[in-house]
């Protein structure tokens, strides 16, 4: 391989980045579009009585593992429980404003989930349906989407030695094509889920706000949260109080008590990490200037340094000679020619063994 | 103190009656005399400094003091509430239609129907409307008027306050207009409107259905049996109870559409069925599903009026699990 | 030239396995270390991942990722910033501690990929990133990032092994004169694609505001972990000079006895000024980002604690250690100084991550975690003895003495 062939292998290589840096590029929000027909679900946490009817669902529908409490016992709800590997939603309560409260925890299919942001191996999609899913056939297992979901969601399967998967709620994907309801939203008693198109259910929600006064917190969890979800939260008022005038969302605290974080603000996750991204291509661009420039400065320098010190050296050796010279001359003229041939070669002599020995020092004290 | 001053008034009438000759026809019946000596009802006339040759307006209110006065002193409040000023004047003394620099420029209105009222330093106003609308989060009224039945300015609740005798004429009106209806009358005209005033008679109960099975959606469980009758039973005597909630259900369907809601007001209401299917309809979504339907009713109401019995979650009280699956769970 | 116990494997005993099998204590250690890392890898391997770790559905990276990954990489970066100081900004005088410092962060990162092995769900498919690339995952840019330069380090380090092996191989001379030849692009090479890892593992935890406590969070993570790699580099050069003089003083020629102690002071300047820098950079951030009334709280303080203990400390202690020519003070302010990065580290990654979770749902290493992560460090350290006992890195090979390069 000679020095060509390299170089082009190491440009093709630098091709090859810019190339993926291009499609960073490319991957700004507009690579998961916000669907307007996709589906959702409008969680109203007023109605919701704890019934855990939904998780026995979802269990069912999704032949998931037994539970180990049963369904039957509602005291487990008092647990802060999060979503597991084979648990893809649970009921917790909570207290709002000292009343309890239940919330269903379950994927919120973002519009631009983070989790998809994050999969270095492309498993997750936003479906034009509105479900995220996971495929883990090309799954690493690194676990990084866990890290990167603001709702604590995917479960991983860490019992499994061969295949560990992700695990999370999938909006029974399945079912959706098969044109029938999600297996929590149609085993709930009281319609606290309400699946429909995810604009629509927010016309519902504002339609629920006005109806009933004093009923909801004036603010809708999911309609811009984490760049909005397919899954959206009404929240309980506290009943008659007046709206805090130091809360400019107008969401109050009652969120964050039913467990849900009010700030994350109304970018998608995988947003935050975007600005970093893009520096990738301006380093793999600059960096090589700026360290070869460097690199050629301290060339030059060296280089000029050197013959700076050769011509030291070199006027050095012009005046020793001259100086030897001069002295094989006197003594020529003292002693003769004889005397001063043998003193020249003395002289030499002396000379390049001095050298030898400088040369002979080892390298590197040119500092 | 009240019982003094009845007596007291009671003699003065006897008196009056004794030495006037007795009027022809019929001695009309007269009101209950207030404590504070005010009217027992007036008129409230939608008083205007502009000039109204035709009395083109709206229908006075009949307001009737006494029973207002009384249940201030029942529930420990003061003329104040009203009289927000301090001084025992008419409303339009300050509130006429176009508004005065003295009511602050607010219309009689605003001042009679405002529901969000700013909070003031001292004192804060309250409306007809804000107070009435208050009274709706009490225990009794909770259940239908926090969630099902909303209290929406519908002009069909507008005549139980704008009603006036048949008997007031068109002068009387245009003199009221004007504010210069000369109290005597006034008082005449409000007391033959109130006492005119009927209170409802409700359908007997027996007209409803005694119990009512739930059965459309039963498989799991056995079908509800819900007892109809005592719900409204219950309901009714609630109403009775109280004067203003007589005065507003005046029909006694009025009852009934709290539950069969979104449909005209009828012995015969159609099913729940009709309206809500069995699974959600995607085409809308925000009409819940027949067992969600039945179970916000019931829950919500519930919760509303503060049943605790039976818990939400405790399904069995309502209906009765079907015979297989109470041998399953009772093998589990 | 003075060898004092240098021995250089020849063509006919190729191997010195003397001292890594001989029945000193240390090796005893080392094989029981080793011994039990095996059987926990088995657990691993045959039982899966929640059988030997603390991992749960919040806190889905634990310490093999917060101390083998994040500070594995890290404490390698000595790797790019000698090599940089040496060849690019041409300091001639600390060319002998490139090669253990490049050997060092080769073994680092090959380590890093080991311990991520463990990690990893499908450690098996851990190529697929290639096939399937995320190009939107910081994860993606780390990943591509640390195989390539996983590669050039490879590169950089073949020249030992090549010199090593060359009496027995001639063909392998031929290869060792193009990776000489090329050395200024790997180097350059290797300082782009280290700044761009080094960040990355910073621009991972981006995407969790909600998670990381907003000490700790910042827009400017990438630039926090670029600039404390640099002083975890030059720290780490110092920290290993230190063990490597204690353990294998004798496999060290003359030429790197004697500028041995000019690399620790100028690492301990320039590590100074960087440390300095990095204060600067985070206290500026912390109010910037409004966090200030946060450090009135246990979070402030614990804060406070890593940046004046463990930032501002160091890059006292290494000033004045640079000035008074204090090589005692700069090796033991290089230890403060790695104990400061592998702090942080741990802060990001596992002490103020999920820190409004209650307590009971918090994260703390399971004892096979730890052994697991002892067992890749003593991995680590034996191959590094390994390598010294037998390839030209703390000494010049006489056969190629002298070449400038």
């Amino acid at each position: 391989m000679n020095r060509r062939k390299f170089l082009t292998i190491l440009g093709s290589a630098g091709v090859v980045s810019a190339l993926g840096s291009a499609k960073v590029a490319e991957a700004s929000p507009a690579s998961f579009p916000y669907y307007p027909d996709s589906w959702g679900v409008l969680h109203d946490t007023t109605r919701c009585i704890g019934c855990r009817r939904c998780e026995a669902a979802c269990q069912q529908v999704n032949h998931l593992p037994e539970p180990k409490v049963p369904f039957t016992d509602l005291a487990v709800t008092e647990k802060k429980r999060h979503t597991t590997a084979y648990e893809w939603t649970v009921v917790n309560k909570y207290e709002v404003n000292g009343k309890p409260y239940f919330r269903k925890l379950q994927c919120f299919h973002c519009n631009d989930p983070a989790c998809a942001s994050a999969c270095f191996a492309r498993c997750f999609s936003k479906l034009p349906n509105g479900a995220v899913v996971y495929d883990g056939s090309q799954c690493v297992g690194c676990r990084y989407c866990m890290v990167a979901c603001p709702f604590y969601v995917p479960g991983f399967q860490y019992d499994l030695a061969w295949d560990p998967l992700v695990q999370k709620c999938t909006f029974c994907e399945p079912r959706l094509k098969e044109g029938k309801l999600p297996g929590c939203v149609e085993a709930c008693p009281v319609d606290a889920l309400t699946f429909g198109r995810r604009s629509d259910l927010i016309k519902i929600a504002r339609a629920r706000m006005a109806e009933n006064p004093g009923r909801y917190v004036d603010y809708l969890y999911g309609e811009y949260d984490a760049g909005g979800t397919a899954w959206m939260v009404l929240a309980p008022a506290a009943g008659g109080a007046p709206v805090p005038v130091d809360d400019p969302q107008g969401a109050g605290t009652e969120f964050k008590q039913l467990g849900l974080d009010t700030h994350l603000g109304s970018q998608p996750m995988g947003q935050l990490t975007y600005g970093a991204l893009g520096a990738v291509p301006m380093i793999v661009a600059f960096w090589p200037v700026l360290f070869g420039g460097a690199w050629a400065m301290t060339k030059r320098r060296e280089a000029m340094a050197k013959l700076e010190q050769e011509k030291i050296i070199k006027d050095a050796k012009d005046d020793l000679a001259a100086a030897v010279d001069a002295a094989v001359r006197k003594i020529g003229e003292t002693e003769g020619e004889g005397a001063a041939e043998r003193a020249r070669q003395a002289m030499t002599e002396a000379l390049k063994a001095r050298e030898a020995q400088n040369s002979g020092d080892g390298h590197g004290e040119e500092k | 103190m009240r019982n003094g001053t009845t007596l007291f008034l009671l003699a003065v009438t006897l008196l009056a009656f004794a030495a006037c000759p007795p009027a022809p026809g019929a001695a009309p019946a007269a009101l209950e005399p207030t404590d504070s000596g005010a009217p027992s009802a007036i008129v409230i006339f939608p008083v205007g400094a502009k000039p109204n040759p035709k009395a083109a307006a709206m229908q006075p209110v009949t307001f009737n003091h006494v029973v207002h006065e009384k249940w201030m002193e029942r529930t420990g409040k003061d003329c104040i509430v009203c009289h927000h000023t301090g001084d025992a004047v008419a409303c339009t003394t300050c509130h006429t239609q176009e508004g005065k620099l003295e009511g602050a420029h607010i219309t009689l209105y605003d001042a009679m129907h405002a529901t969000n009222i700013a909070p003031r330093k001292d004192n804060t106003p309250a409306s007809c409307v804000s107070c009435h609308g208050k009274q709706l989060t009490q225990r009794d009224c909770a259940g239908c008027h926090t969630t099902l039945v909303r209290n929406a300015r519908n002009e069909v609740w507008c005549t139980v306050c704008h009603t006036v005798t048949k008997s007031m004429t068109a002068e009387d009106m245009q003199q009221g207009i004007a504010g210069k209806l000369p109290e005597r009358r006034n008082e005449a005209l409000a007391a033959e409107t109130e006492l005119a005033r009927k209170m409802v008679t409700y359908w007997k109960a027996a007209m409803a259905p005694q119990k009512v099975v739930i059965d459309s959606l039963a498989g799991k469980y056995e079908p509800c049996v819900f007892n109809h009758k005592s719900h409204v039973l219950s309901l009714m005597g609630r109403i009775k109870e109280n004067k203003l909630a007589s005065a507003f259900h005046t029909e006694p369907a009025t009852l009934c559409v709290t539950c069969h809601h979104n449909s005209p007001a009828s012995a015969t209401p159609p099913k729940c069925a009709s309206c809500h299917s069995p699974t959600i309809d995607p085409a809308a979504p925000q009409r819940p599903a027949l067992m969600a339907a039945f179970h916000l009713q019931c829950m919500s109401c519930h919760k509303d009026m503060k049943v605790s019995r039976p818990r939400n979650t405790d399904c069995t009280t309502c209906h009765k699990l079907r015979a297989p699956e109470r041998a399953a769970n009772q093998a589990n | 030239m003075d060898t004092h116990g240098i021995i250089i494997p020849t063509k006919d005993k190729l191997f010195n396995l003397e001292p890594l099998l001989s029945k000193t204590p240390g090796n005893i250690i080392t094989w029981i270390i080793l011994a039990v890392g095996f059987v926990i890898t088995v657990i691993r391997f045959t039982v899966g991942i929640g059988s030997v770790t603390n991992l749960t559905e919040a806190q889905p990276w634990g310490l093999w990722i917060g101390f083998d990954l994040l500070c594995g990489v890290c404490l390698a970066a000595g790797g790019y910033f000698t090599t940089v100081a040496c060849y690019v900004m041409g300091m001639k005088h600390f060319h002998s501690a490139v090669r253990p410092a490049v050997t060092t962060a080769f073994l680092g990162y090959a380590f890093v990929v080991v311990a991520l092995l463990y990690d990893l769900g499908h450690p098996l498919r851990l190529p697929y990133m290639f096939f399937f690339p995320g190009t939107t995952s910081v994860l993606f840019e780390v990943g591509l990032c640390v195989a390539t330069y996983l590669t050039v380090l490879f590169i950089e380090f073949s020249v030992a092994p090549m010199e090593w092996l060359a009496q027995k191989f001639p063909w392998l001379l031929t290869c060792r004169k193009i990776v000489i030849r090329v050395t200024i692009l790997l180097t350059i090479f290797g300082v782009t694609l280290s700044t761009l890892h080094q960040s990355s593992l910073g621009s991972l935890y981006l995407i969790a505001p909600g998670k990381l406590h907003p000490l700790w969070y910042s827009p400017f993570m990438p630039m926090f972990f670029f600039v404390s790699s640099m002083a975890a580099g030059a720290s780490m050069v110092i920290f290993e000079g230190l063990f490597a003089h204690k353990g294998v003083h004798q496999y060290m020629d003359a030429t790197h006895l004697r500028e041995a102690d000019g690399v620790v002071l100028s690492f301990a300047r320039a590590a100074s000024f960087i440390l300095f820098a990095y204060f600067m950079l985070k206290f500026i951030d912390m109010l910037v980002q409004a966090n200030l009334p946060w450090l009135g709280t246990g979070w402030g303080a614990w804060w406070l604690v890593e940046m004046f203990g463990f930032v501002l400390l160091p890059a006292l202690l290494y000033a004045k250690g640079a000035r008074d020519g204090n090589v005692g003070l700069c090796r033991m302010t290089s230890v403060l100084a790695v104990a400061g990065i592998v702090l942080n580290r741990f802060n990001v990654s596992m002490i103020a991550f999920n820190w409004q979770l209650p307590s009971a749902e918090r994260y703390f290493p399971s004892i096979w975690e730890i052994c697991i992560s002892i067992f890749v460090v003593t991995m680590i350290v034996t191959a590094y003895r390994f390598i010294v006992y037998n390839m030209p890195v703390l000494y010049e090979h006489p056969d190629f003495k002298g070449e400038e390069h």
